[in-house]
């Protein structure tokens, strides 16, 4: 039962995903089997690596961020969970379907029913009115506008566009174009969002009410979100569970705090370090779990706090500890000078550390 | 003996150019240096390119040029009886719309006619000032008496521009969607561009009687149709990549991408396609009545063949009239599109 149980919290798994762009692919794949590295196979053959055995799990209902810098691959990935790419090797399995193995007719349903996109550029129908792209998805499978404007309409009002129905896209400002974006996407219904580097031509404040924006819906909605972004910032403000990519593999994959808290790799390092570490990091990543109860607290924190709260809170005492509370329980005991310890990089625990350095 | 008697000599081709090379008076040279009672000493400066005619008087063996143009021309007549079969059935539908559209746009009486062309001009263009000039252009050119003649021409551009309209975007978006459609499809449509007018009606004469009007309307829609082929192609590939993406995204067909999307978005290069056909159907027009077709066309070889001047003047003023409302009708109708879809 319980293996049925977290099976069914894998919304699509990705297994062994290899995508080489190039005359002919499967004989470049054989050499990258073999070992071969994304600049030697474009320089001795070229061809470009830009898929190479990935392995990802993608919890339900959750956010899942990928991150990596520019060329790493990040569009390459998404675009093949709804097949807009075709890899050269490997499988997608989402809801237990390997969806490579659909048809164009499968394959329709599935981009229809399961899932939605919102891209970089937003990428609305210029041609038709705000309402009208909204509803995308119902029009899609014949509906017309009568019969899907309330739904599409919902969805507008909820992402904040009430009563912009009749504009045409060209009419807003790219934060409202980009909520269209997300209206669009809503309104399908699918389980499955994917959005590629969705606020990434949006301003920063814009932005942040984006990310926001994001958080709210997803609490209400728990979709499962495949994010996108090459900002870490914005990633660890999202992510439940965060892959890195680069040169197209993963270099790392799990929960960002842990991530952040023990990069597996120098690349990752140099991703993390320029980070503000105490408004990312949570209590819960650097208390000493305990249930025994404890004497001379300075007072009770939520697990789920950030560091910078805990020393606003302290008020810079480096001497304090904090009970820290889950649930209305107490879980553990939080030392002020771990937490300092915490906030700067290298630090951290030895043995990771050695342990990355002969790895 | 010829210039080129060496070659033959050299190749041992003698024999089977048979021994007419020294002896036949094949050419006015032979014949002037026999007469003169010299040997013709062709100088290195008066060397003649080895051409058809320079080798024949070497060997008779090589054809003259003008047999290979005979060739050609007996090759044509040839093939016409075959071809007739195959094209004449497909294009009788276009002597018949032009033949009826013709009788019909004479049949209404002016007072009929002009209102309704200026209905159409605010249809399409929604300015009063564009039926304005529509009506007095169609006003002088009926005082002067050049009404008929100015149907007529009408006429035949109407049918041959919907004829191209309903091939040409079609053969562009087929175009669009292939590259391999496209490399073929681009000499072609280079080579109809660039043909003189004229050398259209060459081998149409051959093939159809004079007095067939699809002789002209082949040669008409040949010559305007490329620029609406051309520019569905290139509105249907500048479709902006990341629209279509989403088009895919979420789960369109083909069918819905082409007509929700590429369509509607390609739509005023169609239409600048579309306005450039119009221009080059009237240009053609007035050629093509070397070939017997009615209109504007007419009174200008009029003009030209009994040095009418002002016959001549005042019909090339109808056709610059014409031009000037075809073309601001159409880009009205273009203006509008493109106002209602900016980017
Ligand atoms: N159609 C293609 N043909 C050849 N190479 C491609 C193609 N698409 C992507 N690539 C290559 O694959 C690699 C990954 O590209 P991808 O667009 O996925 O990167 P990305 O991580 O999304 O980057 P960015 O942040 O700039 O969007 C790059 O090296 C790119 O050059
Ligand atoms: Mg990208």
């Amino acid at each position: 039962m319980k293996d049925v149980q977290s099976e069914n919290d894998i919304k699509i798994s990705i297994r062994h995903l290899y995508k080489i762009f190039g005359a002919r692919p499967q004989e470049a794949l054989e050499q990258v089997k073999n070992g071969m590295g994304k600049t030697e196979l474009q320089e001795k053959h070229g061809h470009v690596l830009g898929l190479n055995d990935i392995n990802v799990d993608v919890p339900s209902g959750k956010t899942t961020v990928i991150m990596g810098l520019s060329g790493s691959g990040k569009s390459t990935l998404i675009r093949h969970l709804n097949r807009l790419i075709e890899p050269t090797a490997g499988e997608v399995w989402v809801d237990g379907e390997n969806i490579l193995e659909y048809n164009d007719k499968q394959l329709r349903k599935l981009r229809k029913v399961q899932m939605s996109m919102v891209f970089q550029k937003f990428a609305l129908f210029p041609h038709r009115t705000v309402l009208q792209n909204a509803g995308l998805a119902p029009s899609v499978e014949g509906e017309r506008e009568r019969k899907y404007a309330d739904e599409a309409r919902k969805w507008l009002d909820r992402v904040g566009l009430e009563g912009q129905g009749d504009q045409y896209p060209h009419q807003l400002s790219g934060g409202m174009q980009q909520r269209v974006g997300i209206a669009r996407a809503l309104t399908s219904n699918s389980d499955i969002m994917l959005m590629d580097e969705a606020f990434s031509a949006l301003d920063p404040l814009i932005r942040t009410d984006m990310q926001n924006l994001l958080i709210e819906l997803q609490n209400e909605l728990q979709k499962t979100v495949v994010f996108i972004t090459h900002d870490l910032d914005e990633a660890l403000k999202l992510a439940d569970h965060l892959v890195i990519l680069k040169d197209g593999f993963v270099v790392q994959q799990g929960e960002p705090q842990h991530i952040l808290l023990n990069p597996a790799d120098p690349y990752i390092e140099d991703f993390v370090s320029d980070i503000n570490r105490a408004r990312v990091l949570r209590v819960r990543s650097v208390m000493e779990r305990t249930t025994k109860p404890l004497a001379e607290t300075a007072g009770d924190i939520d697990h789920d706090d950030t560091l910078e709260s805990v020393i606003a809170l302290s008020e810079g005492d480096t001497t304090l500890s904090y009970r820290v509370i889950k649930d209305g329980a107490p879980v553990g005991l939080l030392n002020m000078r771990k937490l300092v310890r915490a906030l700067v990089p290298s630090e951290q625990s030895d043995d990771p550390d050695s342990a990355r350095r002969s790895g | 003996m010829a210039t080129y008697d060496f070659v033959f000599d050299g190749l041992g081709l003698r024999d089977w150019c048979g021994d007419a090379g020294g002896g036949g008076l094949s050419s006015m040279a032979d014949l002037l240096s026999e007469t003169s009672g010299e040997e013709a000493t062709v100088s290195a400066w008066d060397t003649p390119f080895p051409s058809l005619d320079a080798l024949h008087e070497a060997c008779d063996k090589i054809p003259q040029s003008r047999e290979l143009t005979l060739g050609l021309e007996r090759g044509f007549l040839d093939i016409k009886d075959t071809l007739k079969i195959v094209v004449d059935p497909i294009t009788q539908p276009l002597s018949w719309a032009l033949e009826n559209t013709l009788w019909l746009m004479q049949a209404t009486p002016w007072w009929i006619m002009i209102p309704a062309l200026m209905l159409i001009v605010y249809l399409v263009g929604r300015s009063f000032k564009l039926v304005g000039l529509v009506a007095a252009a169609f006003g002088f050119l009926a005082f002067v008496d050049y009404y008929d003649y100015t149907m007529q021409t009408l006429a035949i551009i109407f049918v041959c521009a919907v004829i191209c309209v309903i091939i040409g975007v079609p053969v562009g978006i087929a175009m669009s969607r292939s590259d391999k459609v496209q490399r073929v499809m681009i000499p072609i449509l280079d080579m109809l561009q660039t043909l003189p007018p004229f050398v259209y009606l060459i081998p149409l004469i051959f093939l159809f009687s004079v007095t067939e009007p699809k002789l002209y309307g082949i040669a008409i829609i040949l010559y305007a149709m490329v620029p609406v082929i051309r520019l569905t192609d290139l509105g249907i590939r500048l479709v902006d990549k990341d629209v279509i993406e989403a088009a895919d995204a979420f789960g369109m067909t083909k069918r819905q991408k082409l007509y929700g999307v590429q369509i509607p978005l390609a739509l005023p290069n169609i239409m600048a396609g579309v306005n450039q056909t119009i221009m080059m159907s009237l240009a053609m027009v007035v050629i093509a009545s070397l070939v017997s077709a009615p209109g504007l066309g007419v009174l200008v070889l009029r003009g030209i063949r009994n040095l009418e001047l002002g016959v001549g003047l005042l019909s090339g003023l109808g056709i610059v009239l014409l031009a000037i409302i075809l073309d601001r009708v159409t880009k009205a109708a273009l203006a509008r599109i493109n106002a209602s879809q900016p980017r």
